[in-house]
């Protein structure tokens, strides 16, 4: 738990790093004044807009204004939507968690009996084509995916929902085209992890005590095959988040990855910096969870 | 009761690379009997190790026994069933292995991986299991053996890890039991310690122990009997009291000439000139002839066979 402390604090530097490099990306890209007004809105009233809100002070003063009101919780209001920013945010969170971990499952259910299964008949045609697999939902856009499965199990056959976020079956086509691709990296490390294992001594050591096979590979070289995998898989969480904006998109589920798009392309900046913040905590916070997890899963590192 | 225990005759073992099938166990012939403790020496990669990984049947996947009986209290290795094999492995033959650092299960405790075998073979609840795996830990001298039950394999030096193993090894009572150079990777202190372990162990039980090693000191304190094998082949079996006393194939003799003394010093030591030739590109005729000293002609052509001298002694050689 003390680790766990220490390394929270370690990250609050992350963070402010983060808002600043959000802050200073989202004034770059214009203001959005001119988006805020109608057309025939005059340069005297746009100017005055921009006075009003701020944007004609100097950028160190902007940025100092907005940190303050970040640690009192406030991150401003939306233009678009004319409510605060993080309650806007917030809402979204439940539908982007319920697709990243419906994602998860997908990964975790197609990638651990394929991965092992092809460590363990390595080099033979269903290994070859496992592997062959796991290059293509790797190297397939999401997008195109997500496109795919609309127009075949959704628009032809009508068996799933096309878009927007409703019970269990809308959920499976967005989960599919998200996990697809997550999948395909834990297969391939779950492979290559289990290969190694395979032919360490201790693997000998558990067949000769009689083992069943099966308990073999899946107790004794899964255990610690799962060590690595853990590790890098976390680091991908970044590669998830991204994911979901896609997803979210293609599919119309109403998540952060969503409102995030739609708020860079209308530059509501409170609402982007919002979900950056958010999404920048969930990632350093599962990169956390993850440290902990390879703690548990290998006894030969200490707590220090 | 079948005095014969196991029953090894004209064993080939090989293995699949990229140079197609190679060879590296080519008909070895031996048994071991109840009760006796039999040695097996020979350089490195002289095939002593594939061979108790194949009465084991535990080779490797590139690897198979293509020819040859082998035969435990009466069972063809060869035709049992998977089931009936794995019943045998960690039960009736058991086996402790050369590397005590990698031998045992990283991210498993020690009471785990012992009470492993004895859940698998006895049926043992862990309750059970854990009980008896304490007095195991005990009969191998391991100090508070209850709180190493509770430690991983990285907590405990590599003497305690062999006897880990050999605790784990003789848990069910195996009839026979095979250590691959049990002592080579540790210190020689450690190695004195588990060599006399293994020694009370012989005494105490009527189990059998099939002792491979490459050290004739090892086989001089242990064995009743020893074999010794050269390329894939055994060249010489005696009694150990045969063997010192009157060796004959010429690799036996180099062997013998290779232990240091008390007095010699390292550069001193003799040792047979050449390497154990490759699997792939073995020599014609008798397999010693390009490192022998006694060799002649007919030694390059002549490939001979296992005859006996004396009652229990035999040798490969045309010359002695
Ligand atoms: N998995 C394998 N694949 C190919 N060759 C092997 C394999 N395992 C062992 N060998 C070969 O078998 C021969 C005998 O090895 P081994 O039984 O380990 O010798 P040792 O007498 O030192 O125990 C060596 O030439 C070795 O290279
Ligand atoms: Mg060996």
């Amino acid at each position: 738990m003390k680790y766990f402390l220490q390394n929270l604090l370690k990250t609050i530097p992350v963070l402010l790093l983060i808002t600043l490099i959000v802050f200073l990306l989202v004034r770059v890209t214009g203001d959005p004044v001119s988006l805020m007004l109608p057309e025939t809105a005059t340069d005297e009233e746009r100017e005055s807009l921009r006075e009003a809100l701020g944007f004609n002070d100097p950028l160190p003063v902007q940025y100092f204004t907005y940190l303050s009101d970040l640690v009192r919780g406030d991150f401003g209001e939306s233009f678009r939507y004319n409510t605060d920013a993080f309650a806007l945010v917030l809402e979204r969170l439940p539908a982007t968690f319920e697709l990243a971990f419906a994602s998860m499952i997908v990964a975790i259910i197609i990638s651990i009996p394929l991965g092992i299964l092809s460590a363990v008949k390595r080099n033979s045609f269903l290994d070859l084509f496992i592997t062959g697999g796991a290059v293509l939902g790797k190297a397939m856009p999401s997008f195109w995916l997500g496109i795919m499965l609309i127009l075949f199990l959704a628009v032809n056959t009508q068996i799933f929902p096309v878009s927007g976020r409703g019970g269990l079956l809308y959920l499976v086509l967005p989960a599919i085209t998200l996990g697809t691709g997550i999948a395909a990296e834990m297969t391939r490390l779950i492979r290559s992890s289990m290969l190694e294992i395979l032919g360490q001594d201790f693997i000998r050591t558990a067949r000769s005590k009689g083992l069943k096979e099966a308990l073999v590979v899946n107790k004794h070289a899964f255990r610690n095959a799962l060590i690595p995998v853990v590790t890098i898989m976390a680091l991908q969480t970044s590669t998830l988040v991204g994911g979901t904006l896609i997803t979210e998109t293609v599919f119309a589920w109403p998540g952060l990855g969503q409102l995030l798009v739609q708020a860079v392309n209308l530059r509501d900046m409170a609402v982007v910096q919002a979900a950056t913040f958010l999404i920048a905590i969930f990632v350093i916070l599962s990169n956390l969870i993850a440290d902990l997890t390879y703690r548990l899963l290998d006894p030969r590192i200490k707590y220090d | 009761m079948v005095e014969k225990l196991m029953n090894v005759k004209d064993l080939k073992v090989r293995f699949k690379t990229e140079d197609g099938h190679v060879s590296t166990v080519n008909g070895v012939t031996f048994n071991v009997n109840e009760g006796e403790t039999l040695a097996i020496v020979g350089e490195s990669g002289s095939g002593k190790s594939v061979t108790s990984l194949a009465l084991m049947g535990i080779l490797p996947p590139n690897g198979e026994v293509y020819e040859g009986e082998m035969t435990f209290n009466g069972k063809n290795l060869r035709t049992l069933s998977k089931k009936d094999y794995r019943a045998l492995r960690g039960n009736e033959i058991s086996m402790i292995f050369q590397e005590p650092m990698t031998a045992l299960n990283p991210v498993f405790t020690i009471g785990y991986q012992i009470r492993e075998t004895l859940i698998v073979h006895y049926k043992m609840t862990k309750e059970q299991a854990n009980i008896r795996g304490i007095e195991m830990l005990e009969l191998v001298g391991i100090p508070d053996a209850e709180k190493v039950m509770g430690r991983f394999p990285h907590q405990l030096s590599g003497g305690m890890r062999q006897r880990v193993m050999i605790a784990i090894a003789l848990s069910c009572n195996p009839r026979l039991l095979i250590a691959d150079e049990p002592t080579t990777a540790l210190d020689v202190t450690i190695q004195a310690q588990i060599l006399t372990l293994m020694r009370n162990l012989k005494e105490k039980s009527n189990t059998s122990i099939m002792i491979i090693t490459h050290d004739l000191g090892v086989v001089a304190e242990l064995a009743d009997r020893v074999i010794v094998m050269y390329a894939g082949e055994v060249v010489e079996e005696a009694s150990v009291f045969e063997l010192f006393k009157n060796p004959k194939h010429p690799y036996t003799k180099g062997l013998m000439a290779s232990i240091p003394k008390v007095h010699d010093v390292v550069d001193d030591l003799y040792s047979i000139e050449g390497t154990v030739p490759n699997p792939t590109n073995m020599p014609s005729g008798c397999k010693f002839h390009p490192r022998c000293p006694l060799a002649d002609v007919e030694c390059k052509r002549i490939h001979p066979d296992l005859e006996y001298v004396s009652e229990g002694h035999a040798k490969r050689c045309i010359k002695v």
